[in-house]
């Protein structure tokens, strides 16, 4: 147990390099950089228009669908990762479970094609 | 294995009946193949319950205890099938003259169906919450069916951020149990809660269970969701509420405390009475200011459920039974009566104003008098069945060493009266002048309708043999 | 001294610093090279030179642009969130960097030797989405918002099927360990025991999945100029920007180093008279990395609702299919059991 998490120190260590890395780089520009800020050139980008309102709007409700079959499918593949790691010593009940589970979602995955929930225009 | 799966073969059917069935619909005709479906699926339902009410009177266990057949799950089972299946065909005029039957509907009630059989059959905490959310995530969508209806929406979205919380609730009891008994088998837990040897992880635990399983009964004070949902939902989901999930929850409920509790009935007893006490008194005084006969059916569900809950409080093999019996009695009536409410419409729209119903005799005497049957049952008036379903949970609650419930049970029943009165008053001594209701004219609604009235006149002679099923029932769940 | 490094805490800080230092130094080198020669390359097929003056052949044209970016101002728009338009580019680099611990460069040339590294390069590249949803929601721009949605929406749907991939891999190998998956390529015809024969078709799915999933071309539409503008990175500039485009770069190298360890077999020789070692890995990355700069070279860039169509529809159920056929394969062992590895050795 103990060798086993050992092997996840570096991972915690390269982390905060790479987080110490980022920094210095910013802090570099922000030290290094001439910093003169004028309202025209801290105005959000609108090709040339000022901004009309805020830019946190509605948008089209099809990204939360995406993002929710995006949840689901990625659940399906969080199931089969140990799954397909415990490939060689699973049984056949196994085996075949995971393929009725694979086809209850196919059957999902079905309906929500026909009914365009993946159309896109 | 084969065994195992033998055992929940009428799950099994059912699940595939509406994979099947959905994508069936959607590859050929969607919508225009709904109707089929919907009387399709009912035919089925009744099968099914059929099946399993038929089944060899034996107790069986699968998946290593996670899956309990027994006279228990059985008597549940039958029960919240046929109140399905009646719902369904109920609903199918309704909605179809209203363009709100989508082919959706009843493959969600059939996976909602299968949920509530996971739910009684549970013999493990995982497998609870399998088919507590299962038959959740079917409901809510159903909820919002009416996707263009503000209230539709507000009631789905209402139902499923409640329901969330409050599984959430049971999760977290149910963690809570795992980590003090070390399974979540209901087998193991019950070897673990021994009388007056339950930790106090344990009964934080069984608390937090009891209060998610409380918000899936709407037992006060998890009852907010249950008048906007409700009045939000479209009559016939209402309808469906009102019963076979009311049945499941109640099943399930019953299931965790005899099954991984049983031997600590002291330690719930005292929570499950005054939820019970709340109930009633809640149900009974809320409703009386309600106009929308909607909402007033949603108290009248918290007050009936507080009356089911006395059965379970009282801890015995006879509460149980009581509780059953009551069950099985509470969804004829409410069959019965949603198929008025279904049927009350104006121009071809429906209507959920009491006062609508001023002087429905005059114009339709023999709906009006198999409702007048069918409220003077709700209310527990003596020569109906509804009083003899009152009469057995109060006896079990006072055998129980509960005779304060009893009594309790006894006024909040005088006090619910009034608003069932008040409808029976409108019918005959109401306001001449009033704008009434075109007589709904739907033969499957009427001969609901009717057919409820009648049990709960005839059932008083022997309740059609329910007792005898609801007392095998109880005792192989309470050892 | 040996003991120093192995037992006492300090020593395996120092050690694990070190090693950190000895991979990500020539990763960041490696990358300023491999930005020019993008850049190169893209040059030559449009019949240009490229970068030629800062240095020999404008070898240093990345470390000139690298100075240019650091003296540049940092403009925050006057509506941004600043603590979340400043995590957003950390975000970006740090998760595209720390991936990296599980890639092994030769037989346990690897910073952490962990049984789940699959699943960790996988969690890791996913939380990379959050960098471009923050960066567009913390300008408060529109052109930002926008593009991020967009290049979020694009990157998760592809992350779909990188997954399916990899667990067609993974039934083959039986293990998540990129040390085990590539030793269990190992065998006696050399480059026909990869796996890039049996598992075929998913080597191109993996390929175009990878460039969609790094924004890379032809489907860089988060950055789609004539669209967007420039996406996410509207409102960025100086280093901010910088480690934007760092972490892209560096997700797209890892991509090419994921593909040569899962289907190129790693340092594995491609001829068995010739010794395996690290020159191998190097060489295959650097060919998979040709093939992204001749991909965005030759193609034209993809529009998104055709983008969304191949991954939902093609990419998909064509991915789920194969995760299917393997794990048939491998479990009735078909076509002499080259789908489960552990029943031919190696």
């Amino acid at each position: 147990m103990d060798e086993m998490l050992r092997e996840y120190l570096p991972i915690l260590v390269f982390l905060a390099v790479a987080i110490a890395l980022g920094l210095i780089l910013i802090l570099a520009a922000l030290v290094i950089a001439v910093r003169r800020p004028d309202p025209e050139k801290v105005s959000a980008y609108e090709c040339g228009f000022n901004a009309f309102d805020d830019a946190r709007m509605k948008f089209d409700v099809r990204f939360y669908l995406v993002s929710i079959l995006f949840i689901i499918f990625d659940l399906e593949i969080a199931f089969l990762f140990p799954w397909a790691v415990a490939f060689k010593d699973i049984s056949m009940t196994g085996f075949w479970s995971m393929m009725v589970f694979l086809g209850v979602l196919t059957a999902g995955f079905a309906y929500e094609w026909k009914k365009g929930a993946l159309e896109w225009q | 294995m084969s065994a195992d799966l033998t055992l929940i073969l009428p799950e099994i059917v059912l699940a595939v009946f509406a994979m099947l069935g959905l994508l069936g619909a959607v590859y050929t005709g969607k919508d225009a193949l709904a109707p089929a479906l919907v009387w399709a699926t009912s035919a089925l339902l009744v099968l099914v319950a059929l099946w399993v009410g038929l089944a060899a009177p034996e107790t069986h266990t699968g998946f290593g205890g996670m899956f309990i057949d027994d006279g228990f799950s059985r008597f549940a089972k039958v029960t919240l099938l046929l109140s399905a299946a009646a719902v369904l065909a109920m609903s199918e005029g309704y909605m179809s003259a209203r363009g709100l039957l989508r082919f959706e509907y009843p493959i969600l009630i059939t996976l909602a169906v299968v949920g509530m059989m996971v739910m009684v059959s549970a013999g493990d905490l995982m497998s609870l919450y399998m088919g507590l959310e299962l038959q959740s995530l079917a409901l809510y969508v159903v909820a919002s069916l009416r996707r263009d209806s503000i209230k539709s929406t507000e009631a789905g979205l209402k139902y499923f951020v409640l329901g969330a919380l409050s599984s959430g609730l049971l999760l977290y009891g149910a963690s809570l149990i795992y980590g003090y008994a070390g399974t979540t088998l209901f087998s193991g837990i019950i070897q673990t809660a021994q009388t007056g040897d339950v930790s106090l992880g344990m009964l934080f635990g069984l608390i937090f269970v009891i209060s998610g399983l409380a918000f899936k009964v709407s037992a006060v004070p998890f009852h907010m969701w249950t008048p906007d949902v409700y009045e939000g939902a479209p009559t016939p989901i209402t309808a469906f509420f009102a019963t076979a999930p009311k049945v499941a929850a109640m099943g399930l409920f019953a299931r965790v405390m005899h099954d991984a509790f049983g031997n600590a009935v002291g330690d719930w007893q005292q929570v499950v009475a005054l939820i019970s006490l709340l109930s009633m008194f809640l149900g009974a005084i809320a409703a009386i200011g309600q106009t929308n006969i909607k909402r007033l059916m949603a108290y009248s569900s918290i007050a009936h459920m507080g009356y089911a809950l006395m059965g379970l409080a009282s801890g015995t093999v006879f509460g149980v039974q009581a509780m059953l019996v009551y069950l099985a009695i509470y969804v004829t009536m409410n069959v019965g009566t949603f198929a008025f409410i279904l049927m009350m419409e104006r121009d071809g729209q429906p209507v959920v104003d009491v006062a609508s119903l001023n002087m429905y005799s005059k114009r339709e005497p023999g709906k009006a008098l198999a409702m007048l049957v069918l409220l003077f049952s709700l209310a527990g008036v003596p020569p109906m069945l509804g009083f003899f379903g009152k009469l057995y949970v109060l006896r079990a609650a006072y055998e129980g060493g509960l005779a304060w419930l009893a009594i309790a049970g006894v006024v909040a029943s005088v006090i619910g009266a009034f608003y069932y009165l008040r409808i029976v008053f409108y019918m005959y001594f109401g306001d001449e002048n009033a704008e009434g209701l075109d007589g709904g004219k739907s033969p499957v609604l009427w001969g609901f309708l009717m057919a409820s009235a009648v049990v709960m006149v005839l059932g008083i002679i022997n309740m059609f043999g329910v007792e005898g099923a609801a007392a095998a029932a109880a005792a192989s769940l309470v050892n | 001294m040996a003991d120093f490094f192995m037992n006492h805490p300090l020593g395996i800080a120092l050690l694990i610093i070190g090693q950190i230092f000895l991979l990500v130094i020539p990763l960041l080198v490696a990358l300023a090279f491999l930005m020019y020669a993008d850049r190169k390359i893209w040059a030559a097929v449009q019949m240009r030179r490229g970068p030629n003056v800062v240095g020999v052949f404008g070898l240093l044209q990345s470390f000139a642009d690298f100075g240019k970016y650091i003296v540049k101002e940092v403009v925050v728009p006057a509506g941004a969130d600043k603590s979340v338009f400043f995590m957003a580019p950390m975000v970006s680099l740090v998760m595209a960097l720390i991936a990296w611990a599980v890639i092994p460069f030769n037989d346990g040339w690897v910073l952490s030797n962990i049984n789940v590294a699959i699943l960790y390069v996988f969690a890791v590249s996913s939380l990379e989405v959050y960098g471009v949803i923050m960066g567009g929601w913390a300008s408060n721009s529109k052109y930002p918002f926008l593009g991020s949605l967009r290049s979020a929406a694009q990157m998760i749907s592809y992350e779909v099927s990188i997954g399916l991939i990899i667990i067609g891999v993974i039934i083959s190998s039986g293990s998540m360990n990129f040390g085990d998956i590539v030793r269990s390529q190992d065998g006696d015809w050399g480059v026909f025991n990869w796996y890039w024969l049996p598992h075929f078709p998913m080597l191109f799915l993996f390929l175009i999945s990878a460039l969609a999933e790094t924004n890379r071309p032809p489907f860089d539409l988060p950055e789609a100029e004539s669209e967007l503008v420039a996406g996410y990175q509207v409102e960025y500039s100086s280093t901010p920007f910088l480690l934007f485009m760092i972490g892209e770069l560096v997700a797209v190298v890892l991509m090419c180093a994921l593909i040569s360890l899962m289907f190129f077999g790693g340092w594995l020789s491609p001829v068995p008279f010739l010794p395996d070692g690290i020159v191998w890995m190097i060489l295959k990355m650097g060919f998979v990395f040709f093939i992204f700069s001749m991909v965005k070279a030759i193609t034209p860039r993809y529009r998104y609702d055709q983008l969304m169509r191949l991954g939902w529809k093609v990419f998909l159920p064509f991915s789920l299919v194969w995760v299917v056929f393997v794990a048939f394969a491998a479990k009735f062992e078909w076509f002499w059991g080259v789908y489960a590895r552990w029943t031919v050795g190696g």
